[in-house]
This record gives structure tokens, C-alpha cells and sequence, in this order.
């Protein structure tokens, strides 16, 4: 139950904080809705990064 | 019915001073808070030098070997310099953690205002102390070798954006471990009385509830301590990138 926590929470963390930068990106560029997409997006894979690595399925880091 | 949310309610025991408008209050997490650092300076400093260790002076040795092997593991030597700083937060989080498990006792990081502080306290360790040891070096860490250079900015901005998702994910793992935890303890322990409330039945249906508060005490005792390994060791790794930046 704690690897699902923390894999979980890595990918939560990394979806959340891309939206919230997106969401406030857009608000002070007022270029809505495409820093949202942008960033939710970006935020999505880096969250996606940081779970294969903590769950070390890949080394650590790519072309090694 | 018994409120599960109010174990967590933060209460002022007497005022410091005023900075401005804002009361600086001595609240139960602080006492807490020094509670813990009691306990840990009467373990570290009553264990004594004996050569043949006694009882407290073994779980001491223990403590500090433990801590000892995971940064010499997961960092190198040169991490050893970091030892006080992992040292301290394992202790704090372990001993607070394990006095949270007491009832009737306060979790220190059941409130995410303290995990964040400690996790940014170690995100902004690793990005001086990188940029001091390594200078401009430390920006290897975002470029990974062996990647065309093509989609190498793409590459580059999502290392950029993982490396500052660190502190979020480091603190609330820890945070929500205990709120879901402690709040899934409160939940069991009150269908008790409610259950006793019914008569005779329900003083055997309430020993379905006793039993279930019994496993997850042990269970919340094991989360306990690994939440605070699982947070120091991330600490260790993240240290270990601001040490040896290159890939």
C-alpha cells in the first residue's frame, strides 16, 4: 500500500501542479485555454517520468 | 457521532508575541513539536559510552547506523556531510509519528504546512548547495545524454517541470499518509459506541469494529516509521543529485 501511495502521489502531484500552473499562466496572459492544455499536459508526462523512475522500472536516467 | 476531523484541530495554549497583527501562538503542534525533540535528545544523549551497550544505547546505535548505511548507500562518502540534516529529519518524523500513534495524541504531520516545510527546507538545500559545489555544472541534471537534439527542449522543459513537482509529491505523500490513516482510525473506533448503544446485540457486533481499530493501529505503527524512511530517503536521493549532478 505505500509503493501505491507513493506512485500515486507522484502522479497526482505532477497533473495538479501542471494544471495549476496552466490555470495561472492563463490568468495573467489571458491566453485561456492554451496554457491550460500546455501545462496539463507537460505536467502529466513529468508526473509519468517521475513514477517510472520511482518505481525504477527504467534506470535512471535515459540513455545510460 | 464522534467528529473523525477533530483530532486534527490545531489549539492555542498561550501567546508568544505579536509580529504586526499576527498573534505567534504556542499551539498543541508545537508542544508536540518539542515533545518529540525531548524524547529524542533523552534517547541520543541518556544512552551513554559503555563498551558492552545497554538497552537505550543499542536502539541509539541502532538509529544512527540505520541512518549511516542509507546515505553511504544511496549518496556515497561525501553525502556523510549531510548526516545531521538527515539525521534530524528522520528522528523528528519517526519519534512525532510514533507518538501520533498513541491515542488521544496529535500528529505533527497530519498538517501539510509542516511536511512542506521540511520539504522545502531539503529542495532548497539540494538547489544551493548544487549550485555552490557545482556551479554552472548543476544544470546537467535537466539534460539527460543521448537524446537527439531535436527534442531536446521538450526533454529538457519536462526535467525542468519534474524537478519542481519534487517538494509537492515529497511533502504530501507523508501528509496524507497520516490524515487518511489517522481519519480511517477515528472512523473504526466510533462505530464502537455506536454499535454498543443497541443492547446486547451490538456488544458482540461491536467487537468486529475493536478487532478492525487493533489490526489498524499495528498497521498505521508500521506506516509510522516507513513514511518516515520513505521521506528520508528521498531526501538522501535528492541530495545525492546536488552532489553528483552529472548523467
Amino acid at each position: 500500500m505505500a509503493m501505491g501511495f507513493r506512485l500515486s502521489s507522484e502522479l497526482i502531484a505532477g497533473v495538479g501542479v501542471g494544471a495549476l500552473m496552466g490555470w495561472g499562466f492563463d490568468r495573467l496572459l489571458s491566453t485561456s485555454p492554451f496554457g491550460l492544455i500546455v501545462f496539463v499536459l507537460v505536467g502529466f508526462s513529468a508526473g509519468v517520468l517521475n513514477v517510472i523512475r520511482s518505481a525504477g522500472v527504467a534506470p535512471d536516467k535515459t540513455g545510460r | 457521532m464522534i467528529d473523525p476531523i477533530e483530532q486534527f484541530h490545531i489549539e492555542k495554549l498561550f501567546t508568544i508575541g505579536h509580529i504586526g497583527n499576527q498573534e505567534i501562538a504556542f499551539t498543541n503542534s508545537s508542544a508536540y513539536m518539542f515533545g518529540s525533540v525531548a524524547l529524542i535528545t533523552l534517547l541520543m544523549v541518556g544512552a551513554g559510552k559503555r563498551l558492552v551497550p545497554g538497552r537505550i544505547q543499542s536502539v541509539a546505535e541502532i538509529a544512527y547506523e540505520f541512518v549511516a548505511n542509507t546515505i553511504r548507500s544511496n549518496a556515497g562518502k561525501d553525502g556523510m556531510k549531510f548526516f545531521p540534516l538527515v539525521f534530524t529529519i528522520f528522528m523528528l518524523l519517526a519519534v512525532s509519528n510514533m507518538v501520533g500513534v498513541i491515542p488521544y495524541s496529535f500528529t505533527i504531520a497530519s498538517h501539510i504546512i509542516v511536511t512542506a516545510a521540511l520539504a522545502f527546507l531539503v529542495f532548497f538545500t539540494v538547489l544551493i548547495y548544487g549550485f555552490y559545489k557545482n556551479g554552472l555544472k548543476f544544470f546537467k541534471l535537466f539534460v539527460p545524454s543521448g537524446i537527439p537534439i531535436f527534442i531536446l527542449p521538450l526533454v529538457v522543459f519536462i526535467e525542468i517541470f519534474s524537478f519542481f513537482l519534487r517538494p509537492v509529491s515529497h511533502s504530501v505523500r507523508l501528509f496524507a499518509n497520516m490524515l487518511a490513516g489517522h481519519i480511517a482510525l477515528a472512523v473504526f473506533a466510533s462505530f464502537i459506541p455506536l454499535l454498543a448503544g443497541l443492547g446486547i446485540a451490538g456488544y458482540f457486533g461491536a467487537v468486529l469494529p475493536l478487532g478492525m481499530v487493533m489490526a489498524l493501529t499495528a498497521l498505521e505503527l508500521l506506516v509510522a516509521f516507513l513514511q518516515a524512511y520513505v521521506f528520508t530517503i528521498l531526501t538522501v536521493i535528492y541530495i545525492n543529485d546536488a552532489i553528483h549532478p552529472g548523467h
